[in-house]
């Protein structure tokens, strides 16, 4: 039995070795396969003469894929479809922009990333970064972190760096007092990410869920917005007045985006941004110091947190001069600000808690830190910055402000340069100007190089709109429209029309802060606390506009 | 006509925009965990056709500077993993590009051995592995369409076109820009490659293989190599000689034994019959053993 088997085997592995002799024997196939068939009975040989036919036939298959359609590696994906054009016809608008793996206010998962080049348009033509440095580059990816990308990338790929687990860690630690404080365009843009129209005002419902959420304190950057206005203000009446020996126009520094954007395109002009700090940043040395001496905390034990409408603030607040507090308290490693949260981070965490945001008791922010004025609320739409300071810088020149100065139409709007002048008696003509979008900052800031320019005072802020529109708010129409910005900005307005006090320097809790602790604005405490001076990084990139100029000259 | 792509290191930003193209046109995984396509700790794998590798590095002595470098298949004019491949797995093809087809492939690797680039990689996580490396968007090539990775660049850092047209292209430039490295990477390594590249920091400094020989590295073996199908022929006749040598050796022999039969019939009879006598008892015994194994 063995033998035999052993000779089937044989028999079978000749007749698979040699294909080629089915070829010759095919006439006698068919015979024998007759001969098989009247018999009704499939013979030995038979049978294997038919396998060895298929596997002829399947090789030969095989040899005509090899030479007819045989199939490169490769090409099984799709591309969008303005990549798919033939010869050298230029695409426009392509690829993506450039993220450092460190950046602390954006990030990028490469899978969602479908090339669509709309991060590249708005960083390249609204926000003016991208394709406006020279290349090579030298040892910085250029970014101002603003967030405009977060809200023009179609699939959600590019997002804010998400920080609320290190926010959740805060709150459970029990040796922390978690204090947080939420800007002035948060609570009119929140309510969108729960269903309710554009333009809500949610402050009432924004510090309940604040509260349910742990935080041990909240405040309002609307106060310290006021405390900008009191700092800021006055530094502008002291550099028209001559007081301060620096140079006009004074550039407002309250937008982290546009800062950082000085530095890079305009280090000769940092010198011309208002040395007071950010409302966020103001705030944060005062928890550290003021609310801690006033509350008997550690400042140490504080951790200090901020919701934002941006992303640049979480950049900001990593900046190595914001530590002001920390130095007032001898310890240089206390910051300002331990943690920046967008509206969007915060959206995310209250529906991980499954809070219901719509039926939450409204509550109200904690005092010391909260009062704000009308002034104070309109922070966060373009030009707000303006009108509430130059409240402010009227009263501190000539006395009390006109009416038209409670709606300063000319400054209003979404317009990317917008300018007014105004007549103060004893000063005369101030000639102010607005913008917002980095890439209107040529415009005005050529002129200012030059020296043609007669402007005092120039707001910047870097997202179109202000921070209403800031790239940490939630995610509308992509990109974003101009009726969303519209709506946020009327909440904010409608906001200050209501509020009782109108203007920074009647806010009750910014007197109490100057007569019980800080002294005078811009006085030696508030110059040590909620003042600093910024840097040039012009040497890590080579700005394009600045070659220009220089050719000029 | 053969195609090429000039590389101007100088304007990559490190979007990375290029490896992105690369997965989504070739329906590639990610592999972050194991192989990072862009950044620091990049390398080419099985899923990454190309990488964007980052290097901090010093210029002009003190100043740090960071550069990017596009790593893919060069594509040589004279590619040895071609020459290596015995299966026609991996071709030249006329507009510049080496494509890889892996029907044909029988994943003996010898390419990865003969690139002296190290591009193709091979499968190790698969339980049917073949070969993977850039095949320069062979399809778009067809359809006269830049490769993927080139037609995504913000920046243009990528042109395609003709590869002697882009040379000169390149030669112009690194003459009117003292900011270059006076050399082309690519021009002659390897015997030239597809993918040429020019830069303003040393080739070396930033991971580029600079020790390629500058001759196609096929004239190396094809001297030989060449030879096989007439060796082939000629071991053919041999062996076909040798066999009727034997053959007809036995045949004489046969015919010697069945002449000296009639001579001496009861001679050979009886060795016949010995002889088989000897076969049937080994049968028995062969048998008998096989019957005692059944019985235990």
């Amino acid at each position: 039995m063995i033998s035999e088997s052993s000779s089937n085997s044989n028999d079978k592995n000749s007749n698979l070795s040699e294909p080629t002799k089915i070829d010759g024997g095919a006439n006698d196939d068919s015979d024998t396969f007759n001969g098989g068939a009247d018999s009704s009975e499939l013979s030995r040989r038979i049978f294997l003469k038919l396998a060895g036919v298929g596997i002829a036939a399947g090789v030969a298959g095989g040899c005509d894929s090899t030479f007819g359609g045989l199939k490169p590696s490769g090409g099984e994906g799709w591309l969008p479809a303005q990549y798919n054009v033939s010869g050298d016809f230029p695409v426009q608008v392509r690829g993506r922009i450039p993220i450092d793996p460190q950046n602390p206010s954006i990030t990028r998962d490469n899978q969602k990333c479908i090339l669509c080049g709309q991060c590249v348009e708005v960083c390249s033509k609204v926000e003016a970064v991208m394709h406006n440095y020279e290349l090579p580059i030298i040892d910085d990816i250029p970014c101002i972190c603003c967030g405009q990308c977060t809200l023009w990338c179609p699939t959600g790929a590019i997002t804010e760096v998400d920080d609320s687990d290190l926010l959740m860690q805060a709150i459970e630690n029990p040796d922390l007092h978690v204090v947080v404080q939420t800007a002035p365009s948060t609570r009119v843009a929140l309510g969108e990410e729960f269903g309710l129209s554009v333009g809500t005002n949610v402050e009432a419902y924004q510090v309940s869920a604040l509260k349910q959420l742990g935080f041990d304190k909240i405040f309002d950057t609307n106060f310290s917005a006021d405390l900008t206005i009191m700092e800021e203000g006055t530094e502008l009446v002291k550099r028209v007045k001559g007081e301060k020996k620096a140079p006009l126009p004074q550039l407002t520094s309250c937008c982290p985006g546009w800062v950082k954007y000085c530095e890079y395109f305009y280090p000769d002009l940092v010198p011309n941004l208002s040395s007071a700090k950010s409302p966020m940043t103001m705030m944060g040395a005062m928890i550290k110091t003021y609310y801690a001496k006033k509350s008997n905390i550690d400042p140490k034990k504080i951790f200090s947190v901020a919701i934002m409408p941006c992303t640049a603030k979480k950049f900001e607040a990593i900046r190595p001069e914001m530590n002001h507090s920390g130095i007032k308290n001898n310890d240089p490693s206390i910051r300002d600000i331990d943690l920046v949260l967008t509206t969007r981070e915060l959206a995310k965490l209250i529906k991980r808690k499954g809070l219901d945001f719509l039926n939450l008791p409204p509550a109200k922010y904690d005092s010391l830190l909260s009062e704000y004025s009308g002034a104070g609320v309109i922070f966060g739409a373009t030009g707000g910055v303006m009108e509430a300071a130059v409240r402010t810088a009227y009263h501190l020149l000539a006395g009390d402000p006109p009416k038209f100065l409670f709606n300063l139409e000319p400054v209003r709007g979404l317009a990317g340069v917008k300018e007014a002048k105004l007549n103060i008696p004893n000063v005369g003509g101030i000639k102010i100007a607005v913008v917002s979008g980095m890439h209107n900052t040529h415009k005005v800031l050529e002129r200012v190089r030059e020296n043609k320019s007669d402007w005092h005072f120039i707001e910047f802020m870097a997202c179109p709109g202000g921070c209403i529109s800031g790239g940490g708010q939630p995610r509308s129409a992509v990109p974003p429209s101009d009726s969303v910005r519209t709506a946020r900005i009327n909440a904010l307005y409608s906001a200050d029309e209501k509020a009782t006090i109108r203007l920074s320097y009647e806010n009750h809790e910014i007197k109490a802060i100057y007569k019980d602790y800080l002294g005078e604005p811009n006085g030696e405490l508030a110059h040590e606390l909620l003042h600093t001076h910024y840097g040039d990084r012009s040497k890590n990139l080579t700005a394009k506009n600045k070659k220009g100029s220089n050719k000029e000259k | 006509m053969s195609k090429g792509v000039l590389v101007n290191l100088t304007k990559c930003i490190g979007c990375g925009g290029c490896t992105v193209a690369c997965k989504m046109y070739n329906n590639n995984k990610w592999i972050d965990k194991r192989a990072p396509a862009s950044g620091e700790n990049a390398q080419l794998a099985d899923e990454n056709w190309t990488i964007i590798k980052k290097f901090k590095l010093y210029k002009n002595g003190n100043t740090q500077v960071w550069r990017f470098v596009k790593n893919q298949c060069l594509h040589c004019q004279s590619p040895s993993c071609v020459s290596a491949c015995f299966a026609k797995a991996l071709q030249k093809k006329d507009n510049g590009a080496v494509v890889y087809f892996p029907d044909n492939c029988v994943g003996c690797r010898y390419c990865m051995l003969a690139c002296p680039f190290k591009i193709p990689k091979f499968e190790w996580n698969k339980a049917m592995p073949v070969i993977t490396k850039c095949v320069m968007c062979y399809g778009r090539m067809k359809e006269n369409k830049a490769p993927a990775c080139v037609s995504v660049c913000p920046e243009s850092v990528m042109k395609f076109g003709d590869r002697d047209e882009l040379l000169e292209e390149a030669k112009v430039i690194i003459k009117n820009n003292s900011m270059y490295v006076k050399h082309i990477y690519g021009e002659e390594e390897a015997g030239g490659t597809s993918w040429i590249y020019i830069s303003d920091v040393p080739f070396e400094k930033i991971g580029f293989n600079t020790n390629v020989v500058k001759k196609p590295l096929p004239i190396y073996t094809s001297l030989y190599m060449k030879c096989t199908p007439i060796f082939g022929a000629i071991w053919v006749i041999v062996l076909t000689a040798f066999y009727f040598i034997t053959k007809r050796r036995n045949v004489i022999k046969n015919e010697s034994c069945e002449l000296s039969y009639k001579k001496s019939v009861d001679e050979c009879a009886d060795n016949k019959l010995s002889q088989e006598a000897n076969t049937v008892k080994s049968d028995d015994v062969f048998v008998n053993a096989g019957q005692k194994k059944r019985r235990k």
